[in-house]
């Protein structure tokens, strides 16, 4: 018997059933309130006895119009909500905004800011794949490895509580630099988590790495392969465990990451497994990139001194009338960037990030369109899912590592 | 869509692909930062298999624009735009289409599948159809939403809406609502909130039914 739904590759049933017995595949629904669907995901799954036959992803649920509401604020502005879609890797969203929209202003951002949005951006990356280890392992039943990474979360979070002021949805970069600089315990406290952190990635690895129960819920589960990857358009850590060493960081550098001496850990397994391990091992090579950067980081100006980007000084408003003139026209109005359009690819936590901006001439960006990487991975779910046991469907789901914000938009 | 300054560069295997992209009736565009080819809408399955043989092996992106207020756009109302990268050579290429609001695009979910959801997205964003798709479905709004929210004429909080469970939203009551000169949807008028339920100016809407979300999915 085969089945035939639009939108799928028609689905034998196993050899058992065909014989005198009439069999129905039995759909399921998943979500969209369930734990291991991390947020609000709903899947229609049809089963084939234990098997997936076919599954469905409906999202949509998270839904919130920031590519609208983007076209109706500055330029400036949209840093408050670009972050808010992946909630996770924040600092990942803010960066990729602000280099599209300073390559539509040829902004140039001085080095020291380059050098903090580095370090903060591959700080938030480990955070967010502690999250994903967290919650990931959670879902298969462990639980004692959710509070592990949640306390070395929380110290990552105290720091960008520091810096930004917000523990959730910075809002920090701006286009031509930063907010403001870092305070003065922000090397000390880095520095500290630099050297503690090491301990603690050996601490999981000896939780899960070496698990029997672990490796044996995760080798060859949901197998992805390279080709297949490429069809479905996943990019990031789940690319790169699949075979191909794809990472924006290394293929078009953005943010000085070209002086950062790094590896991209790359499996060919493509399951479960190994997705994981690419994971485990990208926080040893942010924590590299965190290190160097930290070293070379020399006091200077955060921000573009450009006055068409950037607000003059404060102390300057009291003496000069211009001061306060660019000043009222950047807070009112805001900049103008030339007609044309942009868009930089950047390696978020979860894959290819970018925005394309289009700008009329305008203040505010005339379109906005953001290459979500999680919603492009969801595609894969079919991929990893199918023919696999549904206990499994969890494992891959967590695998995929899926932000709803960042799928919804 | 002027180009000023340097136009980006053209890489090796952009150059053969654009070469032979220009015999599907490809027209070369080189903005400042993006290699783009515009090409007619019914090759763009062509096109992208094409560019795909050729060594662009990852389907970063499908999206739409929407040219209505464009100052001095001229020619069909919407672009659809694919955006291409190949891993080996590390290049970027983007294929246009420009079509008119009626006017179907084929889909390249044949050709690739990692445009399903995006072509979706589209759909659901602008209101173009795809034809081919597989599932042409929406993807982000729900299904009681009329209309394109990414669409230019699109009014931002102005869309009377009708919800599944017969709930109205009206503009104008929201609008009051949200400024504090009725009642609106929550009852509240400023000042008036502690303990104090103030009088409503339409007629109480029904309450939402426990458990109402959106159009079932298991019936399709």
């Amino acid at each position: 018997m085969t089945v035939k739904p639009a939108g799928y590759q028609a689905v034998t049933l196993s050899e058992e059933r065909t014989g005198d017995f009439e069999t129905k595949l039995m759909r399921i629904n998943v979500g969209p309130q369930h734990p291991s669907t991390h947020g609000v995901l709903r899947l229609v799954v049809d089963l084939d006895g234990e098997r997936i036959a076919r599954i469905s992803p409906v999202i949509g649920y998270l839904h919130t119009g920031f590519e609208k509401t983007m076209e109706h604020r500055t330029y400036q502005q949209v840093v408050t909500y670009s972050n808010r879609m992946d909630y996770v890797h924040s600092f990942g969203h803010d960066l990729a905004y602000v280099l599209s929209a300073e390559q539509l202003m040829a902004a140039r951002v001085p080095e020291r800011a380059q050098r903090i949005r580095v370090i903060l951006t591959e700080l938030n990356r480990i955070a967010s794949h502690l999250v994903f280890f967290g919650t990931g392992i959670l879902d298969m039943g462990a639980l004692t490895l959710f509070f592990y990474t949640m306390r070395e979360r929380e110290q990552l979070l105290d720091i960008f509580e520091s810096v930004t002021g917000v523990r959730m949805n910075f809002g920090y970069f701006r286009v031509g630099g930063l907010y403001q600089d870092v305070p003065e315990s922000f090397e000390h406290d880095v520095r500290a988590f630099i050297r503690s952190f090491p301990k603690m990635l050996d601490q999981y690895s000896a939780l899960f790495a070496k698990n029997d129960i672990f490796v044996n819920r995760t080798t060859g589960v949901g197998v992805i392969p390279a080709e297949r990857a490429l069809e479905d358009g996943l990019t990031g850590p789940s690319l790169r465990a699949s075979g191909v060493p794809l990472d924006f960081r290394k293929a078009q550098p953005y943010s000085g990451y070209e002086d950062y001496d790094f590896d991209v850990p790359v499996s060919t397994a493509g399951d479960a497994h190994a997705r994981f391990e690419v994971r485990f091992q990208e926080m040893r090579e942010s924590l590299k990139i965190v290190e160097q950067a930290l070293d070379r980081l020399e006091p200077g100006p955060v921000r573009d001194p450009d006055r068409r980007i950037s607000l003059p000084p404060r102390s300057e408003l009291e003496t000069s009338m211009e001061a306060v003139i660019f000043h009222f026209k950047l807070v009112t109005e805001g900049f103008h960037p030339p007609r044309g359009s942009a868009y930089v690819a950047t390696e978020s936590a979860r894959g290819e990030l970018g925005y394309y901006l289009v700008s009329d001439g305008g203040s505010m960006p005339y379109r906005v369109k953001v290459r979500v990487p999680s919603l492009v991975n969801l595609q894969s779910l079919e991929s990893a899912c199918v023919g696999g046991l549904f206990a499994d469907m969890v494992v891959n789901i967590a695998t995929m590592d899926p932000v709803m914000g960042d799928v919804d938009k | 869509m002027t180009t000023e300054g340097a136009a980006a560069p053209l890489g090796p295997l952009s150059e053969r692909v654009v070469e032979a992209l220009g015999a599907l009736g490809g027209r070369l565009e080189r903005e400042p930062f993006e290699v783009r080819v515009v090409l007619p809408a019914r090759v763009i399955v062509d096109a992208v298999r094409t560019a795909r043989a050729a060594g662009f092996d990852l389907l970063s992106d499908v999206f739409a624009i929407d040219w209505l207020r464009y100052p001095g756009h001229q020619g069909p109302r919407f672009s659809v735009d694919y955006n291409l990268y190949s891993i080996e050579h590390g290049e970027r290429l983007f294929l246009r289409v420009d079509v008119d609001e009626d006017e179907p695009v084929p889909s390249i979910t044949g050709a690739w599948k990692a445009a399903t959801f995006l072509e979706r997205e589209v759909y659901d964003m602008f209101g173009l159809r795809f034809s081919g798709h597989p599932d042409l479905r929406k993807i982000h709004t729900p299904e009681d939403l009329e209309g394109h929210p990414l669409r230019k004429d699109f009014p931002l909080g102005e869309t009377p809406t009708l919800f599944n469970d017969g709930r109205f939203l009206d503009p104008a009551a929201f609008r009051a609502g949200m400024i504090g000169a009725s009642g609106g949807l929550t009852g509240w008028v400023g000042g008036a909130r502690k303990g104090v339920v103030a009088e409503q100016v339409d007629p109480a809407p029904a309450a939402p039914r426990p458990g109402a979300t959106r159009g079932d999915e298991g019936e399709r």
